[in-house]
């Protein structure tokens, strides 16, 4: 049973000359249970990729902690899979390589880390495409690939860092239909932080919103929309419901931005 | 038609290369047949060949050539073993970079020929003293360059190794060294290019071998033909090693080029 704890996290940066220093998060509290999918959904520069990095351990909060299975949150580690928006294959691995580097850095012997990159290989649909190079791989494909490595850690939570955000409509709607089935099938704990509505309510058991300047969350919302669930699900009443609703609040968090830029 | 940035096909390429060396040398041959230049300031070509060839045949130039290969690689592949180990880890961890980057931005700038009195007096006129002049040229830069390109390594690909579970030795042994070799092959390739230039000049004074020998005896026999030559042979070296040092590493890094 995982359970990731979020208290009272805040964090601000210092001061430059002349300026206050920047409040990027007010204190925050966050609880994401076993198997849960937690979308957050803000606008850019609410915060939400500060916090999603200081629950990766790679950002540290400013007061409070983070919990996960009651252990302090120190400094990244490989209990926590990480997939960010930019894209971060090593260009020197091949993707199957790529997929084993986290077993290889936790000692696991060749023959079993081959075996679970082949395992992952084939479930995010990269089969034929094991020896070729990042360079060679269109951006959705080197993202299954990063979802493909931070899964083969086993990891207890995924953090997912806008990861379809530079990919075109056609391929994000894909990419998200293929997370959503390892979901339903694996079960994993999954934070998952975006600006897209409809990648927000498709996804999530539960969209946070966030608002901008100081980042807190404005307002919880859970979606009750059955699974498994296919791209089909995004022209229901139900989910329409949901996306006119969290366009209203994103807009008016949206605007603040505006107006203060 | 030329327009900016249009791309020449490889045999295009290899033609133009080769026609202004044509071009060099027929503007070379106009001046020293035509009288234009006095023969005792600049040999013509054949008189260079002819020369080349009895310097090859009669006077063991082929030693000298060996003698120089084997200084200025020998003075090269030492400064590596110590530059490089030192710049991975001055580029990995600050405090040591901020302990030794002042020193060696210095010493970079201290003239590896202005060292050859000194180094004659340490280490006498025999192979040592040449060694280390090639040495001292190179070491500090190689030292420098590493370090700013391990520096450099991209802090996305850091930050996911962490997050993979990597440690220190992971990080420095499985992402900074792999995502630095490129260049630091590169970096190789550029100091080997400038250890031809000091070997020469380590030879110019207190040797009795080299290519850098020859040339000073002839400067006393005012055999201009013969230094030209010398000079050429330098710079083909140089042009074969600098295209086998770009072949190995394209063989080395296919992912760089995939």
């Amino acid at each position: 049973m995982t359970t990731l704890k979020i208290e009272q996290v805040s964090r601000a940066f210092p001061a430059r000359q002349g300026h206050a220093p920047t409040l990027a998060l007010e204190p925050i509290d966050l609880v994401v249970g076993s198997n849960d999918f937690v979308t957050i959904l803000g606008p850019s520069g609410c915060g939400k990729s500060t916090l999603l990095r200081i629950v990766a351990g790679l950002d540290r909060p400013t007061s409070g902690r983070v919990l996960l299975d009651g252990r302090e949150v120190a400094g990244p580690g490989a209990d926590r899979g990480m997939v960010f928006q930019s894209y971060t294959l090593f260009p020197w691995l091949t993707v199957r390589e790529n997929i084993a580097f986290g077993p290889r850095e936790r000692r696991i012997s060749e023959a079993e880390r081959g075996k679970i990159a082949d395992g992952y290989i084939h479930r995010v649909g990269l089969s034929g495409f094991e020896n070729h190079w990042p360079k060679q791989l269109s951006g959705g494909m080197q993202q299954r690939t990063a979802i493909a490595r931070a899964l083969a850690n086993d990891p207890k939570i995924l953090l997912l860092d806008e990861p379809f955000g530079a990919l075109d409509n056609q391929t994000r709607v894909l990419m998200q239909e293929m997370l959503l089935g390892i979901w339903e099938r694996d079960q994993k704990t999954v934070l998952f932080v975006t600006h897209d509505i409809e990648e927000a309510i498709f996804l999530g058991s539960r969209v946070i919103v966030m608002s901008a300047r100081p980042g807190r969350i404005k307002v919880e919302i859970a979606v009750d929309l059955p699974h498994p669930r296919s791209y089909k699900i995004k022209t229901t009443p139900g989910f329409i419901m949901l996306k006119e609703r969290l366009v209203e609040e994103i807009r008016a968090e949206a605007l603040k931005v505006a107006v203060d830029a | 038609m030329i327009r900016p940035l249009d791309p020449v096909t490889s045999k295009q390429r290899a033609a133009y290369g080769f026609a202004f060396f044509v071009l060099f040398v027929a503007v070379w041959a106009w001046a020293t047949f035509g009288g234009y230049v006095s023969k005792t300031f600049l040999a013509n070509p054949l008189t260079m060949l002819q020369e080349g060839v009895e310097l090859l045949t009669r006077h063991g130039f082929l030693f000298d050539i060996g003698m120089t290969i084997w200084r200025a690689v020998g003075g090269f592949v030492l400064a590596a073993i110590i530059a490089v180990p030192l710049g991975v880890l001055m580029g990995a961890y600050k405090p040591i970079e901020a302990f030794l980057e002042p020193f060696v931005s210095f010493a970079r700038y201290l003239p590896a020929s202005a060292f050859i009195p000194l180094l004659i007096l340490w280490a006498g006129i025999g192979e040592l003293q040449k060694l280390l002049v090639i040495f001292i040229g190179s070491v500090f830069q190689i030292i420098l360059m590493v370090t700013v390109t391990v520096g450099n390594t991209r802090r996305d690909l850091v930050e996911a190794a962490y997050t993979l579970g990597a440690g220190d030795r992971g990080i420095i042994g499985r992402v900074l060294l792999p995502s630095s070799a490129p260049e630091i092959a590169e970096i190789l390739r550029l100091v080997l290019g400038w250890a031809w230039t000091y070997v020469i000049v380590a030879e110019l004074i207190g040797s009795s071998s080299g290519i850098g020998h020859m040339i000073t005896d002839s400067q006393a026999l005012l055999n201009t033909g013969q230094i030209i030559f010398g000079i050429i042979v330098i710079g083909l070296i140089g042009l074969v090693s600098d295209f086998l040092f770009k072949a190995f590493n394209a063989w080395l890094f296919p992912w760089k080029l995939a």
